[in-house]
C-alpha cells in the first residue's frame, strides 16, 4: 500500500463511520452543511458569480 | 394533518430519508409524499397549503418551511411511490414518530428517476448495508424496472 493510499483509506473509514450516527444527528449535520453553503454563496459578489458561470460555460459556437 | 383529515397518509422521501440509512448528505429541502382525500379538485395540495398557512407556515414558492426545512409536499401518484409510502417505517426523531420510506423503496425510486445523484444514492444505500442487491432486484422486477436495474449493475457494480 502506498503512502498516499493509507491516509485516504483512513479518511474514507472515518467518513463512513458517520453513517452510524443517529438519524437526528445526521439531519443536524445536513442543516449545518446547508448553512455553510448559504454563507459561502452570500460571500461571493454577483461579479464573481458571473465570472465563475462564464468559466463553466462552454465557448459559444460561431 | 392526518388527524385533521387533510392527508390520509404520508412518508418522508429523498435525501432526508436517505440519511436514516447512510452518511449525511447535502440537501436543500425535504420531500414528503402524501395521499390526500379525493375531492375532485385540480389542486390536490390546496388543503395542505391552507392547513399550514392557518398555523403560521405560509408557502414560500414551491415549499412550506417546516422548522429549518423547506418542505415540498408531493402526491404519491405512481404505484411505486404509493407502495413506498404505504409500507414506510415509523422512525423515531427525538421522541417524535415519523414515517420514513424504506431503503429498498428509496433505491428503486432512485433507479426509476435515473439522474447521476440518484445513482449515487443507490450506491450509498448499498454501501451502508441497509439494502441488498437482491432486494433491489426483486422490487425493481415487480415495478417493471428489471432492465434498468440490470443496466445499473453492469455499469456500477459488476467488475
Amino acid at each position: 500500500m502506498s503512502d498516499v493510499q493509507k491516509p485516504l483509506e483512513r479518511q474514507a473509514k472515518w467518513q463512513k463511520s458517520r453513517a452510524a450516527l443517529s438519524w437526528p444527528e445526521k439531519i443536524r449535520m445536513a442543516e449545518a452543511m446547508r448553512e455553510s453553503v448559504r454563507q459561502l454563496r452570500a460571500s461571493v459578489s454577483p461579479e464573481e458569480r458571473e465570472a465563475a458561470r462564464r468559466r463553466r460555460a462552454p465557448p459559444a459556437s460561431e | 394533518m392526518r388527524e385533521a383529515g387533510v392527508i390520509q397518509n404520508y412518508a418522508l422521501f429523498g435525501a432526508a430519508a436517505q440519511m436514516r440509512y447512510s452518511e449525511p448528505v447535502a440537501t436543500l429541502d425535504a420531500d414528503v409524499r402524501v395521499a390526500v382525500p379525493s375531492t375532485g379538485a385540480l389542486d390536490v395540495l390546496r388543503g395542505i397549503y391552507e392547513f399550514c398557512a392557518a398555523r403560521g407556515w405560509p408557502a414560500e414558492g414551491e415549499a412550506i418551511p417546516v422548522g429549518a426545512w423547506p418542505t415540498q409536499f408531493v402526491p404519491a401518484f405512481s404505484p411505486l411511490t404509493r407502495e413506498a409510502m404505504e409500507q414506510a417505517e415509523t422512525a423515531d426523531f427525538e421522541g417524535v414518530p415519523f414515517r420514513v420510506v424504506r431503503a429498498d423503496h428509496l433505491a428503486v425510486i432512485a433507479l426509476s428517476v435515473g439522474r447521476a445523484k440518484d445513482f449515487t444514492r443507490i450506491l450509498a444505500l448499498l454501501e451502508s448495508g441497509s439494502v441488498s442487491r437482491e432486494a433491489i432486484a426483486r422490487l425493481a422486477e415487480r415495478h417493471g424496472l428489471a432492465e434498468a436495474w440490470r443496466r445499473f449493475e453492469t455499469r456500477f457494480l459488476d467488475e
